[in-house]
């Protein structure tokens, strides 16, 4: 639709809006943190001294090697058991396949302390699990440092690598396969000449979405890391701690941490924009029935994959109804967890909740309108506003959090301890989800359809209310569920910017963990484990919207 | 009952000249078609009547009205989109009386009109029906309907019926047509399908490039082109470049193709050498009597039988050429390798000038 008017019309302001959010919340901050890096803390002066000990020193250097080592092997073990979970669930028919993509979801939409807290109960330095193994005799290597973090890492962003896959093979058409048998290749020259190369862009996508939230992740080696940095918890503890407090430094890696994420996700694009076949599905691959050993085979593989990456939020569960008195469980079971926690901290609980809903009907709005303006004018403005937007997917958490420190704990804007910081965060890290999420809904709506309403009398502004929003709602529904989801579960960036009253769950659970109140985290976890699969379902049951609404959230 | 005239119409796509001086005139209860290959313009010009896109320069008017400021919206213009736009989340029922909710016409009134319009297009019965229960067929009867229920000025098609099967195709040109005479309202038709065009318009406006090549009724246009683009794009046509040479008196000269040589009209070709001569497939005459001008004999490459016709194409010195015989019996299709003798009436032969495509003839009469 090219309809230009002289007036300036509704789109021209939400256009404006965009650019106020990116400079205010994005552009701003992220100056300061890079300004940061290049001054000398007690001069003032530009100074490369941050950059030079950055590369000059063991420290510095070992958590930049130990980073890129993790996320290494979280995208290697998350391919060790997405690969194959994602082909025999494609391929073969596995008795209850659908329970275990639900499982798998829920695995990779859990707050991602969640698993590393879990793992520490299960095999920690006093883990049931390890105690039951050495009363057998079987001794378990410590499980805090690289170890703890990948089995974590692992078992939490495989379904990335699943899930894409499974999706890519699904949309295979079955006659390419067979043209390949039909002109004299066999099963297993077709699996690679011709089955592979279709799905390998996907496989790619998916790995470098693995690598990327491994490397940026910070809950979980901040749980179960120990002493074993990685970037994230570096940046924090520079920024944090107490002793030798060094915002510089901070600031310093987390530059180094945006430049890793930023040649991620040109890579990514990259991978993604050779996505181009599989898109002419006439005829659905075959779904194979197996028998006797091979079909108890791939049972095994698939319900073992998915039920090793459950363990951990049953175990959580379990626990949270457990007899605890402070630290420590006792025998028996009750609800004195769940009490505590409504007793004691039931601010804590009402803050997640609202901050996440406040952020959720903003990030719903701005992302919708954003979004339609983004696929729908396209002028010089919006061009350049489209990339602005997607900056904070390159941006980590810890890096936001200091970024939003740094610049709105003075004048002109001074938010620090508020809600409103903590709404904001939550608002940016969802934005270019929603947005993009609105755009590829809108790609999907024929402009004709608005043009018709057009032509049919309707202005556009009642063609946008009666035509395209109705069309869209489903999508925005679901998109925002999605958002209320990692809101409630955010934890990177909120950690560093809360203030006792703004307490929230993930927080309160980070802290109980290293407090060691585990009934008390575990009761908390296993409420934020309940939301994240309430708002699976819905989504799934009410908006008919399969696993890839869930990746691409 | 509205007429459409354009004057001076051009419209840019950045560098590219997509509209370039339009003029025309489109009578009350008039089917106009624009025609032309993908790209030419056509669908441009349509979507600037519908006020989709503004003109960059030229005048639009609708009857008396000049609507070049007038919003998409309030031109009441109804148009049949390519693929339907039926909205899919509204019933059949919700998607005719959409444009007479908007009007804000009393909800017995909406009934009448969505009755009646439903019953044009023969789909009584299916008010409750969402879209996604529809074939491609049903959906662009939804999708007439809906433009005709609001009354509009004048109907706009935008290649309505590309996406339909064959079949298909053929029964709803039809019935497009039947409509239209019956309500009497002015349409403008798109397509690039010439045979849809010939069948279905009052007159049709050849497009290429960006300007109108030629407007005439579909008779006018196909038997006698401007130019060599409207005498390829309309129908099958055999052409040959050819070099104009001698008088041959009674209004004839020489055309020399290769080793071919044709006697063709001379009028309006004075001046000219390098020509191109076209003719018809049908306009050949198989003939075994001698004499007669442009006897020729060619060795049969292939034919294609039509079942009214059979196709052939025949080699002759080193040029190929198509011919049809018509009516064809038992045993009357020949084999490859056949000898075939046949004529070419002069007054069948078109000559245009090499250099512009324009059509060489006499000033006037044909």
């Amino acid at each position: 639709m090219n309809l230009r008017g002289k007036r300036a019309d509704i789109w021209h302001l939400v256009t404006f809006i965009g650019f106020a959010i990116v400079i205010v919340f994005l552009v701003y901050p992220l100056f300061d943190v890079f300004q940061y890096s290049f001054k000398n803390k007690e001069t003032g002066e530009l100074s490369m001294a941050n950059w030079k000990e950055f590369f000059g020193r063991a420290y510095y250097m070992r958590a930049f090697g130990h980073s890129m080592f993790i996320a290494l092997a979280t995208t290697f073990f998350s391919m060790v058991l997405g690969i194959p979970l994602a082909f025999f669930t494609t391929r073969y028919k596995i008795k209850g396949s659908n329970l275990l993509t639900t499982l798998s979801v829920l695995a990779l939409l859990s707050p991602t302390f969640i698993g590393a807290y879990s793992w520490i109960t299960m095999l920690g330095r006093n883990g049931f699990l390890r105690n039951l193994l050495s009363s057998i005799g079987i001794s378990l290597p410590p499980i805090y440092g690289a170890l703890g973090i990948i089995l974590a890492d692992s078992l939490q962003y495989y379904p990335f690598i699943s899930l894409m896959l499974a999706g890519s093979l699904m949309t295979i058409d079955r006659s390419l396969e067979e043209a390949s048998e039909n002109l004299g290749a066999r099963a297993t020259k077709t699996f690679f000449s011709v089955t592979m190369p279709l799905v390998l862009p996907s496989l790619t996508g998916g790995a470098l979405i693995v690598f990327m939230m491994s490397l940026s992740n910070f809950g979980t080696p901040m749980i179960i890391g120990g002493n074993y940095l990685v970037l994230p918890t570096l940046a924090y503890n520079m920024f944090t701690s107490e002793v030798g407090e060094s915002p510089g430094m901070a600031s310093t890696v987390s530059i180094i941490l945006m430049l890793c994420a930023a040649v991620v996700i040109v890579l990514q694009t990259w991978a993604s924009s050779r996505r181009k076949y599989a898109s002419m599905l006439v005829n659905r691959p075959v779904v194979k029935k197996l028998k006797g050993a091979k079909a108890f085979f791939a049972h095994l593989v698939c319900y073992f994959i998915v039920g090793f990456s459950t363990l951990p939020l049953g175990v959580i569960v379990f626990y949270s109804f457990r007899n605890t008195s402070g630290p420590v469980f006792k025998p028996g079971f009750s609800l004195d967890s769940y009490k505590q926690i409504f007793f004691d901290v039931p601010k804590t609980v009402a803050n997640s909740f609202i901050y996440s809903f406040v952020a959720v009907i903003l990030i719903a709005l701005v992302g919708t309108l954003l979004g339609f303006v983004i696929a729908r004018k396209r002028n010089m403005a919006v061009k350049l506003l489209d990339p602005l937007l997607m900056i904070p997917y390159i941006v980590p958490g810890t890096v936001l959090g200091i970024g939003f420190i740094v610049a709105f704990n003075r004048k002109p804007i001074f938010l620090t301890g508020t809600a409103i910081i903590m709404i904001l965060t939550y608002f940016i890290r969802r934005l270019p989800y929603s947005v993009r999420s609105a755009a590829s809904i809108l790609k999907q709506i024929d402009p004709a359809l608005e043009e018709a309403g057009i032509n049919l009398g309707s202005p556009p502004g009642r063609t946008f209310r009666t035509v395209t929003l109705p069309l869209m709602q489903s999508g925005i529904i679901s998109g925002a569920i999605m958002s209320w989801v990692t809101s409630m579960n955010e934890l990177s960036a909120s950690v560093l910017l809360y203030v006792g009253r703004t307490m929230t769950m993930p927080i309160k659970v980070y802290l109980s963990v290293a407090d060691g109140y585990f009934g008390t985290a575990s009761a908390m976890s296993t409420i934020l484990l309940a939301v994240t699969g309430i708002a699976m379902f819905v989504v799934n049951k009410y908006f008919n919207r399969g696993s890839e609404t869930f990746i691409a959230s | 009952m509205t007429s459409i005239k354009i004057t001076g119409v051009e419209k840019r796509f950045g560098e590219l000249l997509a509209l370039s001086d339009i003029n025309l005139a489109i009578e009350k209860g008039e089917f106009f078609t624009l025609l032309g290959p993908s790209g030419c313009g056509k669908t441009t010009l349509l979507r600037t009547i519908a006020g989709f896109y503004r003109q960059d320069k030229g005048d639009i008017w609708l009857g008396d009205e000049l609507i070049n400021d007038v919003p998409a919206y309030k031109r009441n213009t109804g148009m049949v989109f390519q693929n339907y736009a039926v909205f899919p989340h509204m019933t059949v029922y919700e998607n005719v009386a959409y444009g007479l909710k908007v009007r804000k016409l009393p909800s017995q009134e909406i009934e009448k009109r969505v009755k009646s319009a439903l019953k044009n297009v023969h789909l009584e019965g299916y008010e409750a029906r969402t879209p996604d229960k529809l074939s491609g067929g049903q959906q662009q009867r939804v999708g007439l309907a809906r433009a005709m229920a609001i009354e509009p000025r004048v109907l706009l098609f935008d290649e309505p019926l590309s996406n339909l099967d064959a079949k298909l195709r053929v029964e709803m040109r039809d019935e497009i047509r039947a409509v239209q005479k019956a309500l009497g309202i002015t349409a403008v038709y798109v397509t690039h399908d010439q045979e849809e065009a010939l069948v279905i318009s009052d007159r049709i406006a050849v497009v290429n490039f960006g300007k109108i090549q030629q407007v005439g009724p579909p008779w006018e246009i196909y038997k006698n082109p401007v130019n060599l683009f409207v005498a390829t794009f309309v129908g099958k046509i055999n052409a040959l470049d050819v070099v104009l040479g001698e008088d041959l008196g009674a209004g004839l000269r020489r055309a020399q193709a290769g080793g071919l040589s044709f006697a063709v009209p001379g009028a309006g070709t004075e001046g000219c050498v390098d020509a191109v001569l076209a003719f018809r497939p049908e306009e050949v005459v198989e003939t075994d009597e001698s004499g007669g001008a442009n006897r020729l004999s060619g060795t049969l490459v292939s034919t294609a039988f039509l079942g009214t016709v059979v196709s052939m194409e025949l080699e002759l010195g080193g040029k190929t050429i198509m011919i049809e015989r018509h009516r064809p019996k038992k045993g009357d299709i020949p084999a490859a390798g056949d000898k075939i003798e046949f004529a070419v009436p002069p007054e069948s032969c078109f000559i245009f000038d090499k250099r512009t495509g324009a059509r060489l003839r006499a000033k006037e009469g044909r």
